[in-house]
């Protein structure tokens, strides 16, 4: 099986990979780069666990072969926050208690980040449904919703 | 000096902390299982597993597994010898020479890949004679079944589980209370009913993971995803002949449990494919297929519920036929059935109980422990049989559970007495919150709208003995480190136990840090993370041993400024003396002491703190009637209600309104006590509405998330309200008592009998699909 | 039996030709050991259950005009292969043109699936549960084609032949959809029904539109498609031919459902029974056709 190498920017950093052809995204972060953020939970695109941004866009990771990365932008949870500050998300999911044991949540960051980005301020349906790609078993769902939302309200309060 | 203000230090107990894992999940920092680097040495593994439910293995040829490159050990049962169970030790590692259920472990690979791993299973040979299976537990009951572990007789097991050698019965556990045939006659109404519920998956997002590594002197670490390091430590030992001081587990963060990271089960696979490759650590990851069955599964249960009451309600016998599900191997489920049994008449005072529950084999995949251990299972027939004999009765359901519930001093289906209690309050809440008795109009013409609330209660369920216990340590800049053998597996137990560290101790949330991940070889004694136990059992533990570094230290205090101790406090992190006002921040004295007075010489040291937890009061339970004095430490009791509407033309449940009140003694952290009612409300909701494992001769044929349907952030209600009763128990730190699994527990009974309310049907079982719904309304002739 | 779904993707060869002919050239001198992919959604999740193994994954998403989306007011629109299923719901031509197209998108999946899922994908997969299939009938999808004789037209009405399967050749490539400009003041709805409230395949789905036409009897032209009742995306042809003859009133609107019900022939299996699925195929057309019917009036 041939191998690729590939340019890739994660998270602002131009990185250099020589991928095998059938490695997923979400394989190339976790085993080549050790960028463990990105969680494994079912390697059949259901989950959400694996979301990461895709040249702005969320996508479940192992469903995405690095080799099509090549030249690719890709954000993970380990670039959400600044420098030491926080993303609106991150703070605001702390605050109304969205985290329990933690699995879904990077996923769940990314997908409401990219919903935050091209949505500044979501109803509670949309927010429902830019969010049906990312299961959480701990929550119920319920403060995540309330996170997004008080991401929204930190996020205009910031421009 | 300023003088510290003792009157209004805030106290962490009772506050809500901020989680003290957060901010490493948000982001991504924190540690699972598979985010440990092992480095170039680190070996995969694959498993070949049975595809029969029931048969005899002939003959297994590994040859080519074992010559493919890359391939560094091939591992069956025949090296394996020993048996490993929680509570009845009935299982090998590998099997042997018979497999019990589809996916049952075979054989076992380890290669430098995950790829050559997978690519070897192909490679092995397993030769079958398939056997005539048992895929009903009545069935299994019955003396025609073939029996499924013939030396059932030799299995060691724990002295209150009472298997029936020479039977598929792993457990028969009986409640004989009073006399119940002499009292139906004496009914005015009575229910009788058959319930079928059945198997579901926890479906925790990180799916079951182990890294093993034995090393040549003999010594075994296992890394993985677990609620139970020190139960593991010990069973897997225990199987293999060697001693638990061998035997060395880190549990990291867990990605979700509910039940199934409890004891053992894929774990030992690893270790066991370790011991053939020495000093390479060995990777086992479930794929989520193979989590949906290959490790533990909530069993199924068939059951029989009779009950009755008199003219005015009053609830006068019980009787209960459970047949338990078990799977291919019951070491953990015996003591579900234990567990239903001694709670079978619900959270009610009943004179009459007779009650049968049985744990049977079946070849189906492995009962392991589940969020509420049987209560969900058996609350979810019990509720809705007491809505019937209230409505045949003429009672009001809200009214009836009144005058039956529990109070503080009621008699038991044990015999023993209930402790103080809020549940009286619970359901007044709980009633009041959802609008009981008033009815608000459907949202359209092709809707039905239904409101239904159920009680539930659960006992924490685990050995007479079970234990805990902690250390206290402080470092030079007065943060204290907080030793515990408990997991956190996302309810918050390490953020309750720094503010119960710190509550104990009088010094800030904030200083407190958690000693993670839990390493055998460094952390305390914890039985397991399960049964709700820790903020109760692992909280008196922490506050024993803060209360004992704090001794400590202000008996160094009291003999460096030559006062007594009693007069002496730790306040926000200072220690003052209320007689003469001093005051000295812990850091200057935690690790280097303190001078004597005149100088003479030090005194104190580093401070260390233990304590340790383990109840002395559970007396046993008479194997023929189920009475004693004491069978469990302390029971959680709620209620739930929901409102729903049903849709006439899909037969889609939607879940307007769900309420949950809970005495849980003392909220520690009251945003996580109800994050915990939350997040079990639409577990519990999800598992009323959509899931089950569809098991078809053995097999399951939904093990994917595409077919499994759990709830999404779209199903869950728009409007979820949570409730706190604070009756305090007597002998939980702060009076805490727990709710991990509690807020599960009554979601389908409420469910059901909100649905029952709407279109005045009832279902033998979950799940309510829209499919099942849709079709009893149209054979009721309620849709055309 | 999903004792069989690998931990991750089996061994293949990653492709990626730069031209079209390159690109048909190499598929059919790889006969069966070659297959195509845009998003992957499909065609990942069969390779690791094990049922597809190429030894070559074609990546045709970069192709010649395949990623682009353009509308003409004379000719209509043209959707590239490409073109992910998000980019069709957010495109202000698609919302104003071609709602219903929008709409089909939007009942797939999860946010993240339709990154990476596209329409014509959507389309090769051939399963009868395809979502965004009814749309494309409804409004008279035709696919470009390219093959080993350069490119073809074929419409899609004839172009799926059972699970699957359709009347792609080796060496073909979907390289884009046209759609023809909408009929005038058309208006059209998908329904679908799962089990859960989103995300989860179409257990039934059906898609309904209508639009005035003075050369039928009723007045009104009716499209109807349904998901997960057939082999095949299934095209009610009796309800459809009812709904031109018969003047629109609720009554008709409930035969044309009933008739939509009688033609099709599901199947039981994990996910529904048949007779659940006859009834909702009514139920469904009902609601679907009402609600047409209520925005044409």
């Amino acid at each position: 099986m041939a191998f690729h190498k590939i340019n890739v920017t994660i998270n602002d950093e131009l990185e250099q990979v020589v991928v095998p052809s059938n490695m997923t995204l979400m394989a190339m972060l976790r085993e080549s780069l050790a960028m463990t953020g990105t969680k494994n939970g079912c390697s059949a695109g259901e989950c959400g666990a694996c979301t990461v941004l895709l040249n702005g866009e969320p996508v479940n990771s192992c469903m995405v072969l690095a080799v099509e990365c090549d030249g690719a932008n890709i954000v993970t949870v380990e670039g959400l926050a600044e420098e030491k500050q926080l993303s609106p998300i991150q703070q605001a999911i702390i605050h109304e208690g969205g985290v329990q044991c933690g699995f879904c949540t990077p996923g769940i960051l990314i997908s409401s980040h990219a919903l935050l980005k091209r949505n500044p301020n979501p109803s509670e349906n949309e927010i429902r449904e830019a969010l049906v790609g990312n299961l959480c078993r701990c929550t119920g769902y319920v403060r995540i919703i309330e996170s997004v939302k008080e991401a929204a309200k930190i996020q205009s309060a910031a421009t | 000096m300023a003088r510290i203000d003792t009157q209004n230090v805030p106290s962490p107990i009772g506050e809500n902390a901020p989680r003290i894992d957060a901010r490493e999940k948000v982001t991504g920092a924190a540690i699972f299982a598979d985010d440990i680097q092992f480095g170039n040495s680190l070996l995969h593994a694959r498993i070949k597993r049975s595809p029969h439910p029931h048969a005899f293995i002939k003959k297994i040829d590994v040859t080519k597994a074992r010559a493919l490159p890359g391939v560094k050990a091939v591992v069956t049962g025949q090296d394996f010898p020993g048996y490993i169970g929680l509570y009845l030790k009935d299982r090998h590692i590998f099997c042997r020479d018979h497999v019990r259920y589809v996916g049952d472990p075979v054989v076992g690979v380890a290669a430098v890949s995950e790829e050559i791993a997978e690519k070897a299973l192909d490679l092995i040979e397993v030769e079958y004679e398939v056997l005539e299976p048992v895929l009903d537990p009545e069935f299994g009951a019955n003396p025609k079944a073939p029996v499924l572990h013939p030396d059932l007789g030799q299995y060691s097991v724990a002295n209150f589980i009472f298997p029936q050698p020479g039977t598929n019965i792993s457990n028969h556990f009986k409640i004989r209370k009073g006399d119940v045939d002499s009292v139906w006659g004496k009914c005015a109404a009575i229910v009788e009913r058959k319930y079928r519920i059945p198997h579901i998956q926890h479906v925790p997002i990180e799916p079951h993971i182990a890294i093993a590594k034995a090393d040549e002197s003999g010594e075994i670490t296992l890394w993985g995803s677990s609620q139970s390091p020190f139960a593991q430590r010990n069973l897997i030992a225990q199987a293999l002949g060697i001693s638990q001081s061998k035997m060395r587990v880190i549990a990291p963060f867990v990605g979700g449990g509910f039940g199934c990271k409890a004891g053992v089960s894929m774990e030992a696979l690893a270790v066991a494919i370790a011991t053939k490759v020495k000093g390479h650590p060995v990777k086992l990851l479930l794929t989520r297929e193979e989590e949906f069955f290959t490790a533990f599964v909530r069993q199924g249960l068939v059951s029989y519920i009779k009950m009755g009451c008199d003219e005015k309600g009053q609830l006068l016998a019980m009787e209960n036929t459970f047949y338990w599900d078990g799977g291919a191997y019951t070491e953990y489920g015996v003591n579900i059935t234990r567990a239903s049994g001694y709670s079978s008449s619900g959270p009610y005072e009943v004179p009459n109980v007779k009650t049968d529950s049985y744990c049977i084999y079946t070849n189906h995949p492995v009962g392991g422990a589940m969020r509420g251990f049987g209560m969900p299972e058996i609350h979810a027939g019990l509720e809705q049989c007491i809505d019937e004999l209230a409505l045949q009765i003429g009672m009001d359901a809200v009214e009836f559970r009144k005058l039956n519930c529990l109070k503080t001093g009621s008699t038991l289906v044990t015999g023993s007495k209930m402790h103080a209690t809020g549940l009286s309050t619970c359901i007044e809440k709980t009633a009041e919150a959802i609008g009981w008795g008033k009815k608000s109009p459907a949202s359209g013409p092709n809707k039905r709208r239904g409101k239904g609330l159920a009680l539930m209660w659960k006992a924490p369920a685990m050995p007479p003995n079970a234990g805990s216990s902690a250390w206290v340590e402080l470092a030079e800049d007065g943060t204290v480190n907080v030793g515990v053998g408990g997991q956190e597996i996302g309810q918050g137990v390490f953020t309750v136990a720094a503010q119960m560290a710190a509550g104990a101790l009088g010094v800030p949330y904030e200083s407190v840090r958690i000693a993670t991940p839990v390493d055998t070889r460094y952390s305390p004694y914890e039985w397991q993370t399960v049964a709700s136990r820790l903020t109760w059992s692992m909280g008196n533990a922490v506050v024993n041993a803060a209360k004992d570094a704090k001794r400590q230290i202000l008996d160094t205090v009291a003999e460096a400024w030559e006062e007594s101790p009693e007069d002496l406090d730790i306040v926000n992190g200072m220690v003052i003396s209320y007689k003469s006002e001093k005051e000295m921040p812990l850091k200057n004295l935690v690790i280097y002491g303190l001078p004597k007075p005149g100088g003479q010489g030090w005194v104190g040291g580093p401070v260390v703190g233990r304590g340790n937890f383990m109840p002395t009061y559970v007396t046993g339970l008479d194997a023929e009637t189920g009475q004693g004095e004491r069978a469990v430490v302390h029971y959680t009791t709620g209620a739930q209600a929901v409102e729903l509407e049903v849709d006439l033309d899909t037969g889609r449940i939607e879940i307007l309104k769900g309420v949950s009140t809970f005495d849980v003694g003392k909220a520690i952290n009251p945003e996580l006590v109800k994050a915990q009612m939350e997040g079990g409300f639409v577990q519990g909701m999800s598992s009323a509405l959509f899931e089950s494992l569809q098991l078809k001769d053995g097999v399951v044929k939904n093990p994917s998330f595409v077919d499994y349907r759990i709830a999404t952030s779209a199903d869950t209600p728009r409007d979820l309200e949570a409730y706190i009763v604070e009756v305090a128990q007597d002998d939980g730190p702060w009076g805490a008592r727990g709710i991990g699994e509690h807020s599960m527990v009554p979601t389908i009974p409420a469910i059901a009998n909100a649905i029952y309310d709407a279109v005045g049907i009832r279902f033998d079982g979950p799940p309510f699909t829209a499919e099942k719904v849709y079709l009893a309304m149209l054979d009721a002739g309620i849709v055309k | 039996m999903t004792i069989n779904t690998h931990p991750a993707l089996p061994e293949f060869e990653y492709v990626q030709p730069t031209t079209l002919a390159e690109t048909s050239e190499f598929l059919v001198s790889h006969p069966g050991e070659a297959r195509p992919f845009l998003g992957g959604t499909d065609v990942f999740v069969r390779m690791r259950d094990g049922f597809l193994t190429p030894k070559f994954l074609v990546d045709v998403k970069n192709l010649n005009g395949t990623n682009n989306l353009s509308f003409d007011p004379q000719s209509g629109l043209t959707l590239g292969a490409a073109v992910n299923m998000n980019q069709v719901i957010a495109s202000p031509e698609v919302q104003v043109h071609y709602p219903l197209l929008a709409e089909a998108c939007r009942s797939v999946a999860s946010y993240q699936l339709r990154t990476r899922a596209t329409v014509v994908g959507n389309i090769c997969n051939a399963s009868p549960a395809g979502d965004t299939i009814g749309a494309c009938l409804a409004l008279d999808g035709t696919l470009q084609i390219h093959g080993t004789d350069g490119l073809r037209q074929e419409s899609l009405s004839s172009f799926f032949l059972g699970p699957g399967k359709t009347t792609l050749k080796p060496g073909d490539i979907v390289t884009a959809i046209h759609f023809p400009l909408p009929p005038q003041k058309c208006s059209g709805t998908y329904l679908k029904l799962g089990r859960n409230q989103l995300s989860d395949l179409s257990i039934v789905g059906v898609t309904a539109l209508g639009h005035p036409d003075s050369s039928c009897e009723s007045g009104y032209r009716f499209r109807l498609a349904l998901a997960s009742v057939a082999p095949v995306p299934f095209v009610p042809v009796e309800a459809e031919t009812y709904l031109a003859n018969h003047s629109i009133t609720p009554e008709s609107l409930r035969e044309a459902a009933y008739l939509s019900a009688n033609a099709c022939s599901p199947i039981d299996d994990v996910r529904g029974s048949a007779r659940y699925r006859k009834e909702m195929v009514r139920n469904l057309s009902a609601k679907a056709l009402t609600e047409v019917w209520k925005n044409l009036n």
